[in-house]
């Protein structure tokens, strides 16, 4: 088959398994969300609901599409959403993707900057650690780094806070931008560093470390004592050799640990109230908001799977050997030999 | 003659028992080498402290002193007080409790998910293995804190046995997915075959013949795994969707942090989460020790 074929093939099938998915997830949430003790109705009307009589409260159930059996509530949810309908959001009281979509460019400006900077600092911390390998300054960093991991961030958060905003007064607290200063950037700015400054700190050296082994398996293969003995420095050896090398990997890494990297997002913008779909998600979930919270996840889930559709793309640019027709010729060998 | 033979030969490895007897002289420090001996030091202080928090804790931690609110540390109060009157003093040990003991729980259930969903996928045939794979990758393509928040707020009020659980039920994948690879190795090989013609049930095998095999692997995973889980809590807790204030745990304590941060009471804030992270630190040494070391062959650079 040509090679056009089998990628739109590819792309194909990986939209219908996510399509897959995302009904088996949103089943899964629809029925868990009906079973919950919390009732809808009140969380939506509060203590109105009370005073209202039997022939009210189908009348409010119909509006918010609470009536009939469960299935049939959801095959009603599902056609809305078809239709680009997810629901009236029980807190708000105001359509669920109305909420959303102001918040969604908050959230991905900050998970993006983020997440461009983890791995671009994380590239080259590795590198410089690979290359001074076993010596003191590795070791230190080594130590530290895992310390800094495992650190939780939002304690990380509060402390930054604590430190810089409330006892220095240098930077704000909480917030995307000051009051009418919404076209402020450096303003903008100065909101971002101390999230910024959480999310790297907590994730810079998981990946860092992954990228480091990399590299260390990278430097024991022959290739380098050939380089060696051609006369390649340090160096150049590393950068020009072994990078290229492990760039596929790092690649592939990058689009595993975008919901990590979305969920380091989330914590963050709830300690630093950051107006995103993260804080958001968390007071939906202190209401029992699920109309809200099922279209974050979808639409969580929608970044995730295309953003590894590109991560394959770029993959396929930098290492002629990740061709669809080599991999799968790998993977039918690998599947008779594994049997 | 006899006695002449044992002069003229000499035996080889005669000395053999005085090389023994010294090679075995190996001083008790010397074995302790390589091991997280400060870690395990640490935590098992701060563990014992917490087992016996009623000897060591000089306030009753569930009590509020409502004239001395917000008190700096001082003589009376070691750690000062939070907003609501309570010594953290006397918290951190009656809390650490709660926190161990979801981390703990956490880890069983993460593990006993993970290694029979793992165990079960591995030895399954191929399609079963492929569509039972397909779950993890299902709960991994969503951020975790996202699933959580779903659950608790589907779980209602909470409790300690429903935050594990919560936290274990969105944590096992990585573990089934090590654990299954694994399987897929030694699923083959003469001995569970033997074990299986003989009649043995998924059960017996599992325990017998295929734990055994990987248990060194997956021991990181585990062991960190209880670090985790008290990572979470105190996420959860301090996003107001964990354990309510009045069950006192490190996680709770720091849902006060909100508040601290306006009256400007670093103790709040800084006390239990030192011991937070000492403890999670600890636990991630510990848990680095039982890695595997890597083959490590001579740097070619």
């Amino acid at each position: 088959m040509n090679r056009k074929g089998m990628l739109a093939e590819k792309i194909l099938r990986r939209i219908l398994w996510f399509l897959i998915s995302m009904l088996i997830l949103s089943v899964a949430v629809f029925y868990f969300a009906r079973l919950a003790p919390g009732d809808p109705l009140q969380s939506y009307y509060g203590d109105a609901v009370e005073s209202m009589n039997s022939t009210e409260l189908d009348a409010a159930r119909a509006r918010l599409g609470l009536d009939g059996p469960i299935a049939l509530q959801y095959v009603k949810w599902i056609a809305n959403a078809a239709q680009g309908d997810f629901g009236l959001s029980l807190k708000y009281k105001m359509p669920a993707l109305d909420v959303i979509t102001p918040l969604i460019g908050n959230t991905l400006i900050l998970g993006g900057v983020a997440y461009v900077l983890v791995f671009a600092l994380a590239i080259i911390l590795a590198l410089f650690c690979a290359m001074h390998e076993d010596t003191w300054i590795d070791r230190i960093i080594c130590k530290v780094g895992t310390a800094a991991y495992y650190i939780p961030s939002f304690w990380l958060g509060v402390v930054l806070v604590l430190v810089f905003s409330v006892n220095l007064g240098w930077l704000p607290s909480s917030g995307a931008y000051d009051i009418g200063k919404s076209n402020d950037l450096l303003n903008r700015i100065q909101h971002m560093i101390l999230p910024l400054t959480v999310m790297i700190l907590s994730h810079l050296w998981y990946y860092a470390y992954m990228i480091r082994n990399k590299l260390l398996d990278e430097i024991r293969k022959e290739y380098v004592l050939l380089a060696k003995s051609k006369g390649c420095t340090k160096s150049e050896i590393v950068l020009k050799h072994c990078f290229r090398n492990v760039a596929p990997t790092i690649v592939s890494i990058m689009a595993i640990s975008i919901p990590h990297v979305l969920s380091g997002t989330f914590i963050a913008e709830a300690v630093f109230n950051y107006p995103g779909i993260g804080a958001l998600s968390v007071t939906s979930a202190k209401y029992h908001d699920y109309n809200l919270l099922m279209l974050i996840v979808m639409i969580t889930g929608v970044m995730v799977v295309s953003s590894s559709i590109i991560a394959q793309f770029v993959n396929e640019a930098i290492d002629p050997r990740m061709k669809l027709t080599e991999v799968s010729a790998w993977k039918e060998t690998s599947q008779t030999s594994s049997l | 003659m006899e006695r002449n033979f044992a002069d003229q030969f000499v035996v080889v490895g005669s000395d053999y028992k005085t090389y023994e007897t010294e090679e075995k002289k190996i001083s008790f420090l010397e074995r302790l080498k390589g091991k997280p001996i400060l870690s395990i030091i640490i935590l098992s202080i701060i563990v014992l402290g917490c087992v016996f928090a009623e000897q060591v804790y000089n306030h009753d931690p569930t009590s509020f002193y409502l004239q001395n609110l917000n008190e700096p540390p001082g003589s009376e109060f070691y750690f000062g007080t939070d907003s609501l009157g309570r010594d953290i003093y006397s918290m951190i040990w009656y809390g650490g409790r709660v926190s161990i003991l979801i981390g703990l729980l956490g880890m069983a259930i993460i593990t006993v998910i993970g290694v029979v969903y793992g165990c079960i996928s591995g030895t399954a045939n191929g399609k079963t293995d492929a569509i039972m794979m397909r779950i993890p990758e299902l709960i991994n393509s969503i951020p975790t804190l996202l699933l959580i928040l779903l659950l608790t707020s589907v779980m209602g009020s909470q409790n300690i046995l429903k935050i594990s659980f919560v936290i274990g039920v969105t944590g096992w994948c990585g573990l089934a997915r090590i654990v299954r690879s694994e399987v897929r190795q030694i699923r083959s090989s003469e001995y569970v075959l033997a074990a299986k013609s003989m009649g043995g049930g998924f059960f017996h095998i599992m325990r017998k013949h295929l734990i055994p095999n990987f248990v060194s692997t997956i021991m990181f995973v585990v062991v960190s795994s209880i670090g985790l889980s008290m990572s979470m809590e105190s996420t959860l807790s301090f996003l107001g969707l964990g354990l309510p204030v009045d069950v006192v745990s490190w996680g709770s304590m720091l849902s006060l942090a909100n508040k601290a941060l306006l009256s400007n009471t670093w103790w709040v804030i800084i006390f239990p989460g030192v011991f937070l992270i000492t403890t999670l630190v600890c636990i991630t040494n510990i848990a680095y020790y039982f890695r595997k070391e890597t083959n490590k062959r001579e740097s070619y650079l």
